[in-house]
């Protein structure tokens, strides 16, 4: 019997067309369907869960519950993960430019601290929110130095605005956010801060005129994933947050470790509502991308 | 401004304004990590003295005892688990991707973001939620959903180096009478040796450092270095030993930092 396709064997004879014996599709499949199968099923267990229909016992009944019956914690978890995401995200581009520049305007001699950001983005975020409860605690290391007593201390972990959360959070993110807009623009830096200087621009508009505009489409992509991962992060705001109110992934997981098990749908709905909210900012950066990326081009 | 003006015509890049800038960068990146630096050397130290009253290794006798070193064990052992999956695969999509293979790239490179976006807790509890039903053990789940979320950078990384090298040259090897496995195994794979590295690296470091997804899928039962960092640092009055199982899990991985470096530094010196 002849081999199937033996007919247009003529046509297809292998040539040096292609370079690969894979087309790309097979080449891009397991990661593709891997992240689709992982994140597809477990967002559909959750929103399922969150709806009652995937009770731990009992039969599977479609209620809003999850997200009513305690509707004004969950509004309230939903504020505090805003507020702390937009905080941080702010600080850590803020800080994390500032960062760039310094690194992009480094001698020869100075390659230690670029080595010091990329550490700080190595840190475990476990680690740096146990760090930064030492430091900012009353009984920290920062109120020591400064010789104010526990007392006199303002309430920075546990208190009633997340800072030792928001401070974590730019802190290491900041770091992240630099390294992104160093790898972004360091290629075409010099030669455009040179170009400036010969055209008479002085530090500060080389900063601001040059660098910032050059450093915006970067900077706006790694703002996007500290925005988003910010609103997900667990273990920074359950170490130095306080107990009421909190941001949603620390009541998901409280509700989740719940004895009591009607309280599983409203942990699954505040999973929901965190993912929702991260896909939802992702969504409005990717309609304003185009944009600002219009603007950038005009520096140039 | 006048003074920072006056330093840059004095030498174009030793203004002295960024002298202070440099400092000051510095100190913001390593001031928050100095109370774990101290404790881990101070056996007592109560508020509001400066220094320790008792230096010593307390800390690290109770993170010992404490399983410090099988829970090191244990983030070594994750951290390679997620490495040795996601990097093949991240390399396959990246060469797709890099070498524009696709038909429509514009899926594939947005499903691969994805795990970026999505917040980790939320997919985790959902698996943990799959897992009771499916019987799937936790492990194996939480070394799935850790490669899905280091993904990311392993494809985006070999995107970049698949795109700074020439499709050619496998063809050239292949002209050259190279099988296809071959060809990729002897031309294509040393080209893109140091993105493979990187990837590598960054995949690891997902699985290493990660905390919420070892927590969530499989109920806790995997004590990891960040997961005994976690419940120690939830309790208090053993800031030493926090101390001591932070340096642990942080250490190995500055060191390697600046191997790399180093070996970066040697690289290019070569070059």
């Amino acid at each position: 019997m002849a081999p199937r396709g033996a007919g247009i064997g003529v046509v297809t004879r292998p040539g040096p067309q292609r370079p690969t014996a894979l087309p790309g599709r097979r080449q891009a499949a397991p990661a593709v369907v891997l992240v689709v199968a992982v994140t597809g099923s477990g967002l559909a267990a959750v929103v399922a869960t969150s709806l009652g229909l995937m009770p731990l016992v009992g039969r599977p009944r479609l209620t809003t519950d999850g997200y009513t019956a305690g509707s004004a914690d969950l509004l309230l978890a939903v504020r505090e993960s805003l507020v702390i995401a937009t905080a941080s995200t702010v600080l850590a581009a803020g800080l994390g430019l500032l960062v760039a520049g310094v690194l992009l305007g480094l001698r020869p001699g100075r390659g230690p601290l670029r080595l010091v950001a990329v550490a700080v983005v190595a840190v475990p975020h476990v680690v740096g929110a146990a760090s930064v409860g030492l430091l900012l605690s009353g009984a920290g290391l920062l109120p020591r130095l400064l010789g104010i007593s526990p007392g006199d201390w303002p309430e920075l972990v546990g208190g009633s605005w997340p800072v030792a959360t928001v401070v974590e959070l730019a802190w290491k993110e900041s770091a992240f956010v630099a390294l992104v807009v160093v790898a972004a623009t360091a290629r075409r830096h010099r030669a455009l801060t040179e170009t400036a200087a010969v055209l008479g621009a002085g530090p500060w508009h080389r900063w601001t005129r040059v660098f910032v505009p050059t450093a915006v489409p970067a900077l706006a992509a790694a703002s996007l994933i500290v925005f988003v991962y910010s609103v997900g992060t667990y273990e920074v705001p359950w170490l130095l947050g306080r107990a009421h109110p909190e941001p949603l992934p620390v009541m998901a997981y409280r509700l989740f470790g719940s004895i009591d098990l009607a309280a599983r749908p409203a942990a699954a709905a505040a999973a929901t509502t965190g993912a929702l909210v991260a896909v939802l900012a992702a969504v409005l950066a990717l309609v304003a991308a185009p944009a600002m990326r219009r603007r950038a081009g005009a520096v140039e | 401004m006048s003074a920072v003006d006056g330093g840059a015509r004095r030498r174009r890049t030793g203004r002295p304004a960024v002298h202070a800038l440099d400092v000051a960068v510095l100190a913001w990146l390593v001031v928050p990590v100095l109370p774990l630096l101290v404790w881990g050397a101070a056996s007592r130290w109560s508020a509001p003295a400066v220094l320790p009253q008792d230096w010593g290794w307390d800390g690290w006798r109770s993170a010992y005892d404490g399983g410090l070193v099988p829970a090191l064990a244990r983030s070594t052992v994750l951290g390679l688990a997620v490495a040795a999956v996601a990097t093949p695969l991240g390399a396959m999509a990246g060469r797709a991707l890099g070498w524009r293979e696709l038909r429509h790239p514009a899926p594939v490179a947005l499903v691969l973001l994805a795990p970026v976006v999505l917040p980790p807790f939320s997919v985790a509890m959902g698996l943990d939620v799959l897992l009771l039903r499916t019987g799937l053990p936790g492990p194996v789940a939480v070394v799935l959903l850790l490669v899905v979320l280091a993904l990311p950078y392993t494809s985006y990384t070999m995107r970049a180096a698949y795109a700074g090298i020439d499709p050619e040259l496998e063809e050239q090897a292949r002209t050259l009478g190279a099988t296809p496995r071959q060809a990729r195994r002897r031309a294509t794979l040393p080209a893109v040796r140091l993105g493979l590295l990187t990837a590598a690296g960054l995949a690891f470091l997902v699985g290493w450092s990660d905390y919420v997804v070892t927590l969530l899928v499989g109920g806790g039962r995997l004590v990891t270095a960040p997961v005994l960092v976690g419940a120690t640092a939830a309790g208090s009055g053993n800031e030493a030993a926090v101390a001591a199982l932070s340096i642990s899990s942080v250490l190995p991985l500055v060191l390697a930092l600046v191997a790399g470096a180093a070996l970066q530094r040697r690289r290019e010196e070569r070059a």
